[in-house]
């Protein structure tokens, strides 16, 4: 059912991933362009107005098929991604790909139930089959026909001036060689340097029998710098990207010069590493990462799907303090740019930002259109699907800690002895029973108050209930990142996290040294 | 489709079109996925997808694109686009095509014909069955993800312009449970699931459902203990995770490039000398083998460590010629939408000699982990760090579920460390191993 049945127990839930521990890059995340299969020059274009090719009338037709054995609601997804990336390593730009995926994906729901099947056929006869397919969920006679569509003009929340798939490899290239150029020079013990730039072109368009039909064009730009440093037996890595709902003006080669120096700095920094300790210490996150501990400490449990279905421990804290006074946590699907922003999600409720715990209390849960009618809640626009293969599950946008109002040294100076967590690799998490873990990628010790030495080979663990009672500072610095992507039952969907500098009082730490 | 004469005429495209060198791979599946909660139907999807990847040379200059529609149109301009990709990109002279070119395939019997013939129904009942006995099991199951059954019949082709041409049909099925233990902030959620080729050799709905709610009752009241050093024994089932680690380390281009902890280690004893492990995936009827490898390779059993001592690095054959190594590649891949790496592809560690009863037998105290949060190794540094759940072992019996800790050490410390392996191989996946125990690693939790 899953990949993670390799390991021959069915693992739920959530593996967040970032920067150099991801290996490759980002580049699976599918996106479109409606297209009619009788305009196959359409399928070149990258023309939005391409979209629109989708004769209505059709789409009513097959919304019908949908709903033709009693299904309550039928909902229509095109998808057409076009996903390119360009890479170097060993001092060459050793790689180029693109790649397109498209398809339709009819979904209907009766109840609790879901139909889906798709089509990556285009024909009017194959589309009609799948949608015949996606009905056999309810068995019975119609009840319900399609209404006439209103379409929908969604707020914009990307920052897209220049499409990436629009520019000339050779732009994007001379990114790579920048920076690789100023991490190779930064020091001689910098033995590799991977550089990539990868972007992706999602058109959909979802048209469902309530009358909704709106189409919306999400474009995602990366750019990543990986770097390995070697002395004597010492290894280390060290990374940097940008990532977002960015058009390519927003990658110069003056970003890619600092991306190379920082990438290159962090490897050099880690390089004398030491074993970390193990057992339960006070720990500061630094700005940007620590939105993957939200992530997996508290995001996924708030999802509505577990929620419903009482296998979140947080499936009866509505209402009740679940965290210190100093947490407020937001998903913000309308946060700018940002690498989980989304005009619509995936099945066509805008994006909204939704505070889900205010000041300790849970105040939301994370919905998609399912649960919430299940649940009689709104929606909040986290409806997410990987691509047109996948029906939408509520998934996170971008999830991050308001700021507060500690000034970050300060926050620094309260330990005497604990850990300074500056990059998170990656996570995952048990909603059921709220444990988490993630592994810390550039972490140091604080003696006395100051951030010290190096350390090697840090896990954090902990479990939602408790961890987020024991924040118990909040810097003034948010910091919202992305380049994530995280999975759940089978699906990878990029995410953006963030926090200010924060402490938590006491967390367990597994490290090496007892 | 005749998916055979697409992957030969694409290749011959390419080459027309200005390629020294061109491979594509091809992918049908079909699929169908049904979840059951609480004995209704929650989820039932039912899909046919394909797609075709074409990785071109020229100049030793490497492109590659993928495209899901393969009407002629988008086939004749992933061709133009996949070579002007290669264009863009910087010669390396290790770059291009294996040098083997066809060779004979075993057969390997992957394909069950009957699993075509089996109902909708059928399927439902079983993701339903499997649910309903898992909830019945103990007063204790509280509640349910639900019941699944999922099966998927695959017919992959990989072509080349150096005569390669092969097909494969093959199928594989999976039925399984998700159930949960227990109320409140005391819940704890467990499954299991059965993934065979062959419909008919599928484990008994009872079995796996039993399983599944043993795995949630079990862990019920888990709680951290004190942060100490003890012996930890991994059992079978959490054991692949550690070895994922490991295998993970020893990427031969990564050793050239001595980007991982592991690159100075060839022909040195790495392990305790009861640690053998081989990569097979020659097995017929068996859910992770194959017949020929991500980039055309016959695949055959390769020795990866003998009695502890490193005996390969995973190449693929690019890799391989950049680090003028000659030994057997084993190129994974994805599927259509990426090319070809080195890896393993079906790992065995060697069964031991102990029951698995005396792996805890004489331990006055120590840990048995049933469950890994990941995989625990950096490749980089080698340090090993990993959060896990299991039990806390007393004078060689479970004293009580043990969740929230995690396990500290360095990875090649734990390997010499093994001082017990078991007898009791259960062959699953794609990575299995016996249950090992360590002799010392530290256990980091909770101040008392």
């Amino acid at each position: 059912m899953d990949k993670v049945v390799r390991y021959h127990t069915i693992n739920r839930r959530s593996f967040l991933k970032k920067g150099a521990l991801s290996g490759a890059l980002m580049i699976s995340f599918p996106v479109w362009k409606c297209l009619a299969a009788r305009d196959p020059e359409a399928l070149l274009a990258s023309d939005p107005a391409a979209l629109s090719i989708l004769d209505k009338e059709d789409l009513r037709k097959l919304l019908e098929v949908c709903l033709s054995r009693g299904g309550e609601f039928a909902e229509i997804y095109f998808e057409r991604t076009v996903s390119n990336s360009i890479s170097l390593d060993e001092e060459k730009i050793s790689a180029a790909t693109r790649g397109l995926d498209m398809g339709v994906g009819f979904r209907v729901l009766q109840g609790e139930k879901t139909g889906y099947a798709f089509s990556d056929d285009l024909d009017l006869a194959k589309l009609k089959e799948a949608a015949e397919t996606a009905a056999l969920i309810a068995s019975g006679q119609t009840t319900e026909k399609p209404k006439n569509f209103t379409p929908l003009s969604p707020p914009q929340y990307y920052q897209v001036k220049v499409s990436p798939d629009t520019i000339a490899s050779k732009a994007k290239a001379d990114l790579l060689i920048k920076a690789n150029a100023v991490a190779r020079v930064f020091d001689k013990r910098i033995t590799q340097v991977g550089v990539s730039f990868s972007d992706i072109s999602k058109k959909i368009m979802i048209a469902n029998s309530e009358g909704l039909y709106v189409e919306d064009t999400q474009t995602l730009s990366r750019l990543g710098v990986n770097c390995a440093a070697l002395e004597g037996s010492n290894r280390s890595m060290g990374y940097e990207s940008k990532a977002g709902t960015y058009g390519f003006e927003h990658f110069d080669l003056s970003l890619a010069e600092d991306f190379g120096r920082k990438a290159a700095e962090m490897a050099i920094r880690m390089l004398p590493a030491e074993d970390a300790p193990a057992g339960e210490f006070p720990v500061v996150i630094a700005a940007g990462f620590g939105g993957i501990f939200f992530h997996e400490a508290i995001g996924h449990s708030l999802e509505a799907d577990g929620i419903r279905k009482k296998t979140s421990c947080f499936h009866d804290k509505l209402g009740q303090p679940i965290a210190s006074e100093v947490v407020t946590l937001a998903d913000d699907g309308t946060y700018k740019g940002a690498w989980g922003a989304v005009n619509v999600d995936d099945e066509g409720s805008t994006g909204q930002n939704t505070i889900l715990i205010d000041k300790g209390i849970c105040s939301a849960f994370l919905q998609d259109r399912l649960n919430a009618k299940l649940m009689k809640m709104k929606q909040t626009g986290n409806g997410r699907r990987q691509s047109y293969q996948h029906y939408p599950i509520p998934r996170m946008t971008n999830t991050y800690l308001h700021p507060g109002e500690s000034l970050p040294e300060d926050i620094v100076k309260s330990v005497d002895t604990g850990l300074y967590i500056a990059k998170i690799g990656g996570g995952n998490v048990q909603p059921t029973t709220g444990r988490f873990v993630f592994s810390v990628t550039e972490g140091y010790l604080i003696e006395a108050g100051k951030v010290t030495r190096p350390l090697k080979g840090i896990m954090l663990m902990g479990s939602g209930q408790e961890v987020l009672k024991n924040i118990t500072m909040v810097g003034n610095d948010l910091l919202v990142i992305g380049g994530g992507s995280c999975g759940k039952d089978g699906q990878s969907k990029p995410v953006g996290f963030g926090n200010p500098t924060l402490k938590v009082a006491k967390i367990t730490v597994g490290g090496k040294k007892a | 489709m005749d998916y055979r004469k697409i992957g030969e005429d694409i290749v011959k495209k390419a080459i027309k079109g200005g390629a020294d060198e061109a491979e594509a791979v091809i992918e049908h599946i079909k699929e169908f996925n049904v979840s059951v909660r609480k004995g209704d139907v929650e989820t039932l999807k039912k899909s046919v997808s394909k797609g075709l990847g074409l990785r071109v040379f020229i100049n030793k200059q490497l492109g590659f694109s993928y495209t899901s529609d393969l009407s002629p149109e988008s086939l004749e301009e992933t061709v133009k686009k996949t070579v002007e990709l290669a264009r863009i990109t910087e010669a390396k002279p290790w770059q291009g095509l294996p040098d083997f070119g066809p060779q004979p395939l075993a057969e390997l019997a992957l394909h069950d014909p009957e699993l075509a013939t089996v109902s909708d129904e059928k399927k439902i009942g079983i993701a339903r069955e499997v649910e309903r006995i898992a909830l019945a099991q103990d007063k204790r199951i509280t509640n349910s993800e639900g019941g699944f059954f999922s099966d998927a019949e695959r017919i992959a082709g990989l072509f080349n312009s150096k005569g390669i041409s092969y097909t494969l049909q093959e199928t594989r099925c999976s039925f399984g449970a998700y159930v949960i233990a227990g109320e409140g902030d005391n819940m704890q959620g467990g499954g299991w699931s059965s993934s065979k080729r062959y419909f008919k050799e599928l484990e008994p709905v009872e079995q796996v459902a039993k399983t599944a709610a043993q795995r949630a009752v079990e862990m019920l009241g888990a709680r951290p203990v004190e942060t100490k050093k003890v012996p930890v024994v991994f059992d079978r089932y959490a054991a692949p995770a550690f070895w994922m680690g490991v295998l993970s380390a020893l990427n031969g281009d990564a050793a050239f490039r001595k980007t991982t902890f592991m690159s100075d280690m060839l022909k040195k004893q790495v392990a305790s000398p009861l640690v053998t492990i081989h990569d097979d995936p020659t097995r017929p009827r068996f859910v992770a083998s194959g017949p020929f490898d991500g980039e055309g390779n016959v695949t055959r059993k390769n020795t990866i460590l003998e009695k502890g001592v490193l005996k390969m690095f995973f190449y693929d054959s690019q890799t391989a010629r950049k680090a003028g190594v000659k030994v057997n590649t084993i190129a994974r891949r994805g599927g259509y939408k990426s090319g070809p790496s080195a890896g393993f592809i079906c790992v065995i560690v060697e069964n031991g000699e102990e029951d698995p009863a005396s792996l805890l037998k004489d331990l006055k105290e120590g840990l048995l982990v049933t469950s890994m949060r990941g995989t625990g190794t950096d490749v980089t540094t080698g340090a090993f760090s990993v959060g896990c759940s299991g039990f806390w072992i007393l004078d060689g019996a479970k004293a009580f579920p043990v969740d929230g800790v995690t396990l500290g050490g360095t990875t090649l410390d734990l390997l010499k460390n093994i001082d017990k392996l078991a007898n009791d191989l259960d062959l699953r996946g794609s990575l299995n191993s016996p249950s090992f125990r360590v002799t010392e690693i530290t256990v980091g939790g909770k101040k008392t």
